[in-house]
């Protein structure tokens, strides 16, 4: 009888500390888990980081703290055509950068805005070409790029003309930005005199920054890290490789002995700057990418 | 099949419904493909008629136009010129000058070429003076089948102005029968920026679009029928030709061709697993993104900013950077197996990309690592999207937790992301970088089909496709054909999940 | 300042949907026409064909004699009110008032003399620094109409531009836009869904259901001569009552016969009845809520009835009410007329009598719905 009425007596009590006792639970739980993640998500960088000024050897090694420290690899990195590469990498990756965006905001502001009879066919036959992997038609702009001499040494050009020739495709995500300014703008715009052209400079770019930094910012990201193209148009050619193509060689079975430190040091220089970049302007990426993802 | 009404369908259990609605769905599949064929039919019949009418229309343009419109069935522009649109008939005549000229000087050779694809190979002959063998080089396959397609291309192009040409000046004739203006070039040129701005738009997207996707996927899956390879390249060493359906018959043929499995054994492994790793791969990171995502967002968890900001700057990092640098972590002599070996966890090193299993186990969990920031993001911003009050309105009614999350959130995110899990699918399926980067597809498959290059455990459709392009043999008839494939596999996935997704269907939805 | 000529305006939409049929207006120079009527009648899909923003799939459209069918909005000489407003978020008050002078190339001075005039007017000077987002709903919406007003157009279209705002605002705004239109004296096209908006603003109102015009007449007209029983119940709130009866000719005398009453049509009705050759016979009889009068008891002219609800709206109840047949009636009814006892007895299930004059009926046919006289 006793314990039956204790119970009931203590059992609201219990309720409101149960409430606080398990929200404390379940928040330190959440702070362990995002504490682990967050170690395993930053130790491959740390590690690349620490390995790139160790010095006492080159190859793979079973620890991470370096015995020796210093800035060699660094220094013979310039020593090869890492700085060449760099630069193939670093120009293409701006003029696509610059090439790609009006390429994607005409492609995507037209097919948000107007409405022409072969708009939904053009919107399908997009869509059904993507369903091609793109790589096959490297085997044909190869030979093609070839004959014009924008292959191998001459990798550069040819690089940027493919990255920016298809880019049309890639329309989704702004295209689902523009949806969402109303179209009456548009509407006043053009009952207040202003022609269609007008309304894209006046009305609708002025409200467009974020989705335009978000486009020049991937548009920059894709060839920065490019592998797939670079490596079939340099084929080969050292003088013509980007970061990506060269980094990944040295990574060869047969020499990964020699330039392991080494692709680590590459490997910062080139995270580096991209993500500086890519952290002051993050608003706008992550407001691309939920944009993006719910439009479709 | 006993359909029920409403009020019926809602008195059933949990299990009948179930059972009830796959029902239904196989029982709709023949009415589904009826229906394709019934719209494959119309689409056929409206394409006829539509050919019909502009024909006729075209004839009753001649036979009721003036000389002017009649000359211009001939000389394109001419009754724009005659009538005072100087530009546009200047460029109407100078497209059909091009054309003409294009058409004797090369075109008609390239077409002319196609059917057989280069009769002449190289050849040899013994140049006295030089005391060596010169190599002449004569046709060219891959120019022909190239410029072939282009001059194809070209023609159509012209007969649909051609014919726009005509229709103008059937316009032209009414509009001046109605005793008004004909527009100016300079309307025309102003038109440009304003009612016709989507086609200044268009043009340049759009050319490209058509020259570096529209061409070579019309060419590549062309070389499907041939036999371009590396002996084969159509014009260095040999000719290549059409072959027919003969590189269909051996991908798709069971019976082992030259050693080792057949073509279509290798094929069907490599795909059974793309298959599996596009599954895993989506699922995992769309499920423990949307966790994580959920975590951070927590109401009372502190330092929300950091969090996220720490798994961005993964995203920030060049894949290739961390994609090659977490392969050597796992290699036999990486990182973690040193860790676990100085540490006396384990006495031999863990086959990580050695063993079949463990590297497709590895390679799934290493593009968690990879893909949760992405899906960090993207869930973070639908999740605040998610009213409040339904969770108020949830909690009142008594749901714990794990309910709100089952009941709310998750159908909440799957109509929302229905889309975006669908490209996530089919991208998967196409990820190069990240099982190129991190295992190049091995351990290679010792059974698999010995000509079709070395083929791995790891190898999803699309690195197989490079490693055949890239291999000694260049087999680029056969990549032709494995391309040709993976689209029709993410064609038919496309197909049916957008036949059943809610959320997919009307883009005006949204606006 | 000119005049709008619709001809057999047609409008199909690419899914093979008609949304306007045959349209047929002409709005005079400097008048105020409404066009209202529910939502997806294809009165704001007219309206945006007169400004150029949806395609004409048949017929003409004339400003001011010439035709417009092909000219861009911009150059119709239109000026338009949103209602959404569509103020450019990016732009100050003063450059969105300003946008569409600055495109004419109008001298900055010019721009600035116009501007400042014209908020002067709405009352919007403090405002013109500011970001539209910084306003409230009314300050937005008298930015809107500056933008319009500053053009001098030769027409002024406005689509829906009160339903964005709290009734109070709607009612101010709407003597506002009288103002409006006798300082600019220009020609107005209007578009609501609110027939109250219609009826107060309108030199013309066209009523529109399913892309046809119901009828269209000035607000008296389409009041007490409504053409058939969309546009009788469409305009005037409550709606109007309508009761299935027998219209009987006793020699020169007309009568209806609704639930057992026995009512004589009085007034000008009874001629119009003889002249146009009505049959007696079936008919829909409608009587609008204001003018059903409550009796003290039942009697040869009175409909018993059962009280269903009893909104008290301050200076009348609206009663609703059932017949025995469970016709749904309602009755306006001055408070004043009525004491506090006879209030206090107005419950749920309370037996009332209704009657009302004969000189008050409108008569419908069953068939068509056409109004016997006026139809």
């Amino acid at each position: 009888m006793s314990t039956n009425t204790l119970q009931n007596d203590s059992r609201p009590a219990r309720r409101h500390m149960g409430l606080r006792v398990s929200r404390a639970l379940s928040n330190t739980a959440i702070y362990t888990l995002l504490i682990i993640i967050s170690i395993i998500w930053l130790i491959p960088f740390v590690c690349i980081l620490l390995q790139s000024f160790r010095v006492e050897n080159t190859h793979q090694v079973g620890y991470v703290i370096p015995q020796k420290w210093g800035l060699d690899n660094y220094v013979r990195l310039f020593q090869t055509d890492f700085p060449r590469w760099y630069l193939n990498t670093f120009i293409s990756a701006l003029i696509t950068a610059v090439l790609q965006t009006i390429i994607v905001l005409c492609m995507s502001y037209t097919l948000s805005r107007f409405r022409f009879k072969m708009r939904k066919p053009l919107m399908r036959l997009m869509l059904i070409l993507g369903m091609f992997p793109g790589m096959l038609t490297m085997i044909i702009l190869y030979r093609v790029l070839k004959d014009l001499g924008m292959t191998q040494e001459n990798s550069v050009p040819g690089l940027i003309l493919v990255y920016v020739a298809s880019s049309g495709m890639g329309y989704y995500v702004s295209k689902g930005f523009f949806d969402t300014i109303p179209k009456s703008l548009d509407e006043a715009a053009r009952v207040d005199g202003a022609t269609r052209f007008q309304v894209l400079k006046k009305i609708i770019l002025p409200l467009s920054k974020p989705i335009v930094i978000y486009t020049i910012l991937t548009a920059f990201m894709g060839p920065w890290g490019d592998f797939v193209f670079a490596r079939y148009i340099a084929f080969g050619t050292s003088k013509g490789m980007n970061v990506a193509v060269g980094l990944y060689n040295w990574l060869n079975k047969d020499q990964i002995s020699k330039f392991y430190t080494m692709f680590c040091a590459g490997g910062v220089l080139v995270a580096v700057p991209v993500t500086i970049l890519f952290m002051c302007l993050q608003k706008y990426y992550v407001e691309g990418v939920t944009g993006g993802a719910v439009k479709g | 099949m006993k359909q029920y009404t409403d009020l019926e369908y809602l008195k059933l259990s949990k299990g009948q419904r179930l059972l009830y609605r796959i029902a239904g769905f196989f029982c709709s599949i023949p009415k589904k493909i009826g229906g394709l064929f019934v719209a494959l039919w119309n689409l056929i019949k409206t394409a006829g008629s539509a050919i019909g009418k502009e024909v006729s229309d075209i004839w009753s343009t001649f036979v009721n136009g003036d000389w002017k419109t009649r000359l211009s069935f001939l000389v394109m522009g001419f009754g724009n010129l005659a009538r005072g649109q100087i530009l546009r008939g200047l460029l109407f005549l100078l497209f059909e000058i091009v054309f003409i000229a294009y058409m004797i000087l090369a075109g008609g050779y390239w077409l002319s070429m196609l059917p057989s694809l280069g009769k002449v190979g190289p050849t040899e002959e013994y140049n006295i003076i030089f005391d060596t063998y010169v190599t002449t080089y004569n046709d060219n396959s891959f120019k022909i089948l190239l410029y072939g397609v282009l001059t194809i291309f070209f023609i159509i192009a012209f007969i649909y102005t051609w014919r726009v040409n005509v229709k103008q000046n059937q316009m032209a004739e009414k509009i001046l029968a109605t005793g008004k203006k004909l527009k100016s070039g300079k309307d025309d040129l102003r038109s440009l920026v304003d009612d016709q701005f989507h086609k200044t738009l268009l043009s340049l997207p759009l050319t490209g679009i058509l020259i570096f996707t529209v061409l070579p996927i019309v060419f590549m899956v062309l070389v499907a029928f041939t036999n371009y390879d590396g002996t084969h390249d159509g014009y260095y060493n040999n000719l290549f030709t059409w072959v027919g359906l003969d590189n269909f018959n051996t991908m798709l043929n069971w019976q082992s061709a030259g050693g080792g499995q057949s073509y279509a054994a290798t094929f069907g492994e490599v795909l059974s697993w793309t298959l599996m790793w596009a599954f895993f791969a989506t699922f995992t990171n769309y499920f423990l993104g949307m966790f994580v995502a959920m975590a951070i967002n927590k109401k009372g968890i502190k330092l929300k900013k950091v969090w996220r900001t720490v798994l961005v700057l993964t995203i920030a990092i060049p894949q290739f950077i961390s994609l090659l640098y977490v392969s050597k972590m796992f290699a036999k002599n990486g990182i973690i197996n040193g860790f676990l070996m100085n540490m006396g966890w384990i006495q031999q090193a863990l086959p990580f990309w050695e063993d079949p299993t463990w590297a497709r186990i590895t390679v799934i969990l290493i593009n968690i690592w990879i893909g949760i920031p992405y899906l960090m993001l993207i869930t973070t911003g639908i999740l605040m999207n998610i009213p409040q009050d339904l969770y108020e309105s949830a909690r009142i009614d008594g749901a714990n937790a794990w309910q709100q999350y089952t009941k709310i959130t998750l159908p909440y995110m799957l109509f929302v992301t229905g889309p975006y899990l669908l490209t996530s699918f089919t991208g998967n399926m196409n990820n190069f970088n990240v099982i190129y980067l991190l295992t190049g597809g091995a351990p290679t498959n010792p059974d698999a089909s010995s000509a079709a290059g070395a083929v791995g455990y790891t190898d999803l459709l699309i690195t197989w496709l490079f490693k055949i392009t890239t291999g000694a043999e260049s087999q680029y008839y056969l990549a032709s054909v494995v391309g040709i494939l993976v689209f029709v596999v993410v064609a038919l996935i496309s197909l049916v999940v957008y036949n059943v997704l809610p959320s997919i269907k009307n883009e005006e939805d949204f606006q | 300042m000119a005049s709008v000529k619709l001809t057999d305006v047609k409008k199909v939409y690419d899914n093979k949907v008609t949304a306007v049929h045959d349209f047929n207006l002409e709005i005079a120079d400097k008048e105020f026409v409404v066009f209202v009527g529910p939502s997806g009648c294809g009165k704001s899909t007219t309206l945006r064909m007169i400004a150029g923003l949806e395609d004409i799939s048949g017929g003409t459209i004339e400003i001011d004699g010439e035709v417009v069918n092909d000219l861009q909005p911009k150059d119709r000489d239109i000026a338009m009110v949103f209602q959404n407003y569509a103020l450019y978020p990016h732009m100050t008050v003063y450059d969105n008032i300003a946008f569409s002078l600055r495109l004419k190339k109008m001298p900055e001075d010019e721009i600035y003399e116009k501007v400042t005039n014209a908020a002067e007017i709405l009352g919007i000077t403090e405002y013109l620094t500011r970001k539209p987002r910084a306003l409230s709903g009314g300050q937005r919406q008298r930015v809107a109409i500056g933008r319009a007003m500053v053009r001098n157009a030769k027409v002024f279209l406005m689509d829906e531009p009160l339903s964005n705002l709290d009734a109070k605002l709607r009612n101010q705004m709407r003597a506002e836009i009288i103002l409006l239109r006798q300082k600019l004296d220009t020609t107005f096209v209007y578009v609501t869904h609110d027939q109250t908006e219609a009826m107060t603003l309108g030199d013309r109102i066209v009523i529109m259901r399913d892309g046809i015009i119901e009828q269209v007449g000035t607000p008296t007209e389409v009041f007490e001569m409504p053409r058939n029983i969309f546009v009788a119940e469409f305009i005037g709130a409550p709606k109007m009552n309508l009761l299935e009866t027998e219209l009987v000719k006793e020699g020169d005398r007309w009568f209806v016969t609704p639930f057992g009453a026995k009512i004589e049509v009085t007034g000008g009705k009874t001629d119009e009845l003889t002249r146009k050759n009505v049959c007696p016979g079936s008919i829909m009889l409608g009587v609008r809520p204001e003018h059903m009068v409550l009796t003290a008891n039942g009697g040869e002219g009175s409909i018993p009835c059962k009280l269903e609800v009893n909104e008290m709206m301050g200076s009348e109840l609206h009663l609703h009410v059932y017949t025995e047949d469970g016709t749904r009636l309602i009755a306006r009814v001055p408070t004043i007329n009525l004491t506090m006892e006879q209030r206090n007895q107005l419950v749920y299930g309370a037996q009332l009598y209704l009657t009302f004059e004969g000189k008050v009926m409108h008569f419908f046919d069953k068939e068509s719905q056409l109004n016997l006289i006026y139809g």
